[in-house]
């Protein structure tokens, strides 16, 4: 069964090309982010343009890489919920064409969804039930993952993303945008005890998240060093910084997995790239005798492979959307209960 | 040529079906918002309608816009789709030509004009007319309709959705009852009828390269409306 993915829920153009949900044949992605970084952010007009733009070019250099051509492709999955309203909807736009002329089936998928697939996918072996930590510059959220397409939120961020605190963090410190990859290297050298910052909610029972203080606490600190004409070690800031994040990340979801009594986690979306939070995933689960899995660089950050991962688990349960599918731009992943 | 025509610059999805010069069908679904939920639907239902099939399709037009910049990236995508995953040719057309393609037998300048949204702002383009033929003279205006009156130095038709509204504000500045009013709003047939005369004579886009005409005057100022600030307070720090 060959899936042709698709993904335009923020600023990446992405199409894959999935086989039988577990082969990557293709996974192309276009990123806009020299359009974005002059706004530090990003706009969604120019998103959603930018993917008019390159939708076609994208979904034609999936099938090219992939060495399959249109008339192989058996079903299309594509990004329905969760994103930026403009930008998803280019998505379905083509998906919808592309199921109507090829009259192939069409499955809208969650975003999140998409990104706990990009674990299965780079991890089939992953046990299930597990705890899913998704966390990128869009969304920091806990899911109890029973089975393939059920899903129980555990909780979430209740203000910034934690991938957003760090594209804040190194904006507030002129480091560019994202701000991920520049803090995680400017952090290897630093020294992560040289500032105590807050590690908000740690102690707190619920799996709520919170990084908009930790954001103030890191301004304020920078400041405090500025006043009294204190060197500014950027690269001991950055290292204490990510550490705070780190810990409530790893501590919350590790006390999910010992709630739920599940054998092992997965960590998934933009962030789970970063160095130190793979590092202290694996010595805190191993002390626990807890697996702990991480999807392959290549799926981290927005792919269509996981979407199309996601779609073929979808499809294999007759779960099947009709050419009215619209896009839901804010919208929890659906909870779907043991069946 | 069996051409599909469409255009979603509106809030609404135009769809029409012609052969060569010859409409087969032509149709408005009123969707408000769901223009999106609906389009496929909407073209599914004109190809039934007729009796043909996607395979009976020989190329397709697309109202390029100005319009709602929503509106036109759905049939813009939808038409390069159709087009690359059919293999048929496609053609964008300005829906400004569109529109003014409607009142081609008067022989008057004609002026047709489409809502910008927000803030009184319209899109409007001049074509003068000839052998059942309309070609377009300057460029496409992006203002309020008092200072679009200014443009205009003789006997002209408008042609517009709510076309009342802009000829009492143009007739009224002129000083002129020379202002005739055509009701009119955008069709799928009339894209259609003239992206078949170009693609007859192979004159079709770039499929995967079709983009909307979003017109940049427009596109500037509401960056600057809304974006300015933001790239300032990036820039500061």
């Amino acid at each position: 069964m060959l899936v042709l993915g698709i993904e335009t829920s923020c600023d990446e153009t992405a199409a894959a090309l999935v086989a039988d949900g577990r082969t990557v044949l293709s996974n192309i992605i276009a990123n806009q982010l020299d359009l974005h970084c002059k706004y530090g952010g990003v706009v969604p007009e120019i998103a959603a343009r930018r993917h008019t733009e390159l939708i076609g070019y994208v979904i034609n250099e999936a099938l090219d890489v992939g060495g399959r051509t249109l008339r192989d492709v058996e079903a299309v999955a594509v990004t329905a919920k969760q994103g930026l309203v403009g930008s998803l909807l280019v998505g379905v736009a083509a998906a919808k064409t592309l199921s109507y002329t090829l009259r192939v089936p069409l499955i809208g998928v969650h975003h999140i969804e998409g990104h706990i697939f990009a674990n299965l996918l780079s991890n089939p072996e992953i046990p299930l039930p597990h705890v899913c930590l998704t966390v990128s510059g869009g969304h920091t959220l806990l899911v109890y993952v029973r089975g393939y397409c059920q899903y129980e939120l555990l909780g979430g961020t209740v203000d910034d993303a934690a991938g957003e605190a760090f594209d804040k963090i190194a904006k507030f410190l002129d480091l560019g945008f994202p701000g991920g990859p520049v803090i995680d290297r400017l952090a290897t050298r630093g020294n992560r005890k040289a500032f105590a910052f807050p590690r908000p909610l740690l102690k707190s029972r619920t799996y709520y998240f919170s990084f908009s203080g930790l954001k103030t606490a890191i301004i304020n600190a920078f400041k405090h060093q500025l006043a009294r004409g204190e060197a500014l070690p950027l690269e001991d800031i950055a290292a204490s910084f990510q550490e705070a994040v780190v810990d409530v990340l790893v501590a919350k979801t590790l006390r999910a997995a010992r709630q739920r009594e599940v054998s092992a986690v997965s960590v998934t979306g933009g962030v789970s790239a970063n160095s130190r939070l793979r590092e202290v995933f694996a010595d805190a689960c191993h002390k626990e005798g807890i697996k702990v899995y991480f999807p392959a660089l290549s799926l981290c950050t927005d792919n269509a492979a996981m979407v199309a991962a996601a779609g073929h688990a979808r499809l294999r349960r007759g779960q099947v959307d009709d050419l009215s599918l619209d896009v839901i731009p804010n919208v929890p992943l659906e909870v779907q209960h043991a069946g | 040529m069996r051409v599909l025509g469409m255009d979603t610059s509106g809030y609404a999805n135009a769809i029409g079906l012609v052969d060569g010069e010859r409409v087969l069908g032509d149709f408005v679904f009123e969707t408000r918002n769901e223009s999106l939920a609906k389009i496929m639907t909407n073209v599914d239902c004109v190809l039934k309608e007729a009796g043909l099939g996607l395979e009976d399709i020989e190329g397709f037009g697309v109202g390029l816009g100005p319009g709602s910049w929503t509106g036109i990236r759905i049939g813009v995508t939808v038409g390069k789709m159709l087009a690359y995953s059919t293999g048929k040719p496609v053609r964008g057309v300005s829906t400004l030509e569109a529109l003014a393609y409607g009142a081609r037998d008067c022989h008057k300048l004609i002026c047709s004009i489409v809502d910008a949204g927000a803030g009184g702002t319209i899109y409007a383009a001049f074509y003068r007319s000839g052998n059942h033929k309309i070609h377009q003279v300057g460029d496409y205006y992006v203002g309020d309709p008092a200072s679009l009156a200014e443009l205009i130095k003789e006997s002209a038709v408008l042609v517009a959705k709510d076309v009342k509204k802009y000829q009492s504000v143009i007739a009224q500045r002129l000083k002129s009852n020379t202002i005739e009013a055509v009701e009119s709003r955008p069709s799928g047939a009339a894209v259609a009828l003239l992206a078949a005369a170009r693609l007859e004579k192979g004159e079709h886009d770039d499929t995967l390269a079709l983009a909307p005409l979003y017109l940049k005057e427009a596109t500037a100022r509401a960056f600057v409306n809304k974006y300015a600030k933001r790239a300032q307070a990036a820039q500061q720090g």
